[in-house]
């Protein structure tokens, strides 16, 4: 029945008719404070990254290693067994070019989100994090990165204490 | 170390704000009700003649028969005391060191929830008439807060 509509009644608004006062209207910015448990985990996780290095945990039962560090094992839904530090180093899974910002703003140099498989972790394996220092053309799928840390200083125990990955530079190729 | 054991050191919790706004129109019968707050210190009902019905803030439609309302009408600035109560809380709990009076006023078949102000809590009584207090008109936003409270009359 809708389908037959054209048009739908209702009061369109446009931005101009805020901004020229035709309308009466009350803007409100909600206190959004949140405070997210990290876990035992990621707690860890987040102290190996003010340190500079990535964390991950091990299954012995499963031989695997992933990365951020579980406390149980996603496989076999036994305990992990040790947490293990591994590389900084890793492999692009895949990766994708974002010209636009978490809020939808245009930008014109695109950010470039990738999923890094780490080394020391199992295949598959890996985290969420940008590439930098390269040309969009030049990436691609099992390029060899590596993490580019902040100094010790400026780091606070978060995900951004790595600024992003960079290529590795392969010797003799 | 355990691996079932919090590290110490570690960020116990990860804390942050969200970006969280909001914009609120008051609709086609709110732009009337508060443009004549505004504009000329009035309070505006909406009668619904079939239904006996005088809605206070005025209304486009009848929430009775469900017919449009066209019917606007000046209430006045008075009604009364329907229900009240006092507060000794601000919004995020501190205490007030005066504690803020609230009200349903009654005006019309309807009515506005406000404060209640020039007034001793104890002085204040169900079924009191009041006033409302308007802004000077220079202050004037067009909110509900443009009325600054009502008081008792006389």
């Amino acid at each position: 029945m809708t389908s037959k509509n054209r048009e739908f009644p209702g009061t369109p608004l446009s931005e101009k008719d805020f901004e020229q006062g035709k309308i009466l209207f009350l803007h409100d910015e909600m206190n959004g404070q949140y405070a997210w448990d990290t876990g035992i985990g990621i707690g860890r996780y987040l102290a190996a990254l003010k340190e500079g290095y990535l964390l991950g945990s091990h299954c012995r039962r499963c031989r695997k290693t992933v990365i951020p560090p579980r406390t149980v094992c996603e496989q076999c839904f036994r305990p992990m067994d040790a947490f293990v530090p591994l590389q900084d180093t890793g492999t692009v899974n895949t990766y994708s070019l974002c010209y636009v910002t978490w809020d939808v703003q245009r930008i014109t140099e695109p950010e470039i989100p990738a999923v890094i498989e780490i080394d020391g972790a199992s295949p598959l394996c890996g985290i969420m994090h940008k590439l930098g220092e390269v040309e969009p053309d030049a990436i691609h799928i099992g390029m060899r990165v590596q993490a580019v840390w902040k100094p010790p200083e400026e780091r606070e125990g978060a995900i951004t204490d790595i600024r992003y990955f960079k290529p590795i530079k392969e010797k003799g190729r | 170390m355990s691996l079932l054991e919090r590290n110490r050191h570690a960020p116990g919790a990860w804390r942050g704000t969200l970006p969280i706004t909001s914009r609120y129109t008051a609709g086609l019968g709110g732009e009337r009700f508060f443009r004549a707050i505004k504009d000329e210190g009035r309070i505006l009902g909406a009668r619904c003649e079939p239904c006996g019905v005088t809605y206070v803030p005025g209304r486009v439609f009848c929430e009775r028969c469900l017919g449009e309302l066209t019917d606007w009408v000046d209430v006045g600035t008075r009604g009364e005391v329907a229900a009240f109560t006092v507060l000794y809380e601000a919004v995020d709990g501190a205490p007030l060191e005066t504690p803020e009076l609230v009200a349903f006023v009654r005006i019309g078949d309807g009515g506005l929830m406000h404060r209640l102000g020039e007034v001793a809590p104890e002085a204040i009584a169900i079924g009191m008439t009041v006033e409302a207090v308007f802004k000077p008109k220079a202050q004037r936003e067009g909110t509900i807060l443009d009325i600054l409270y009502f008081r008792p009359v006389g």
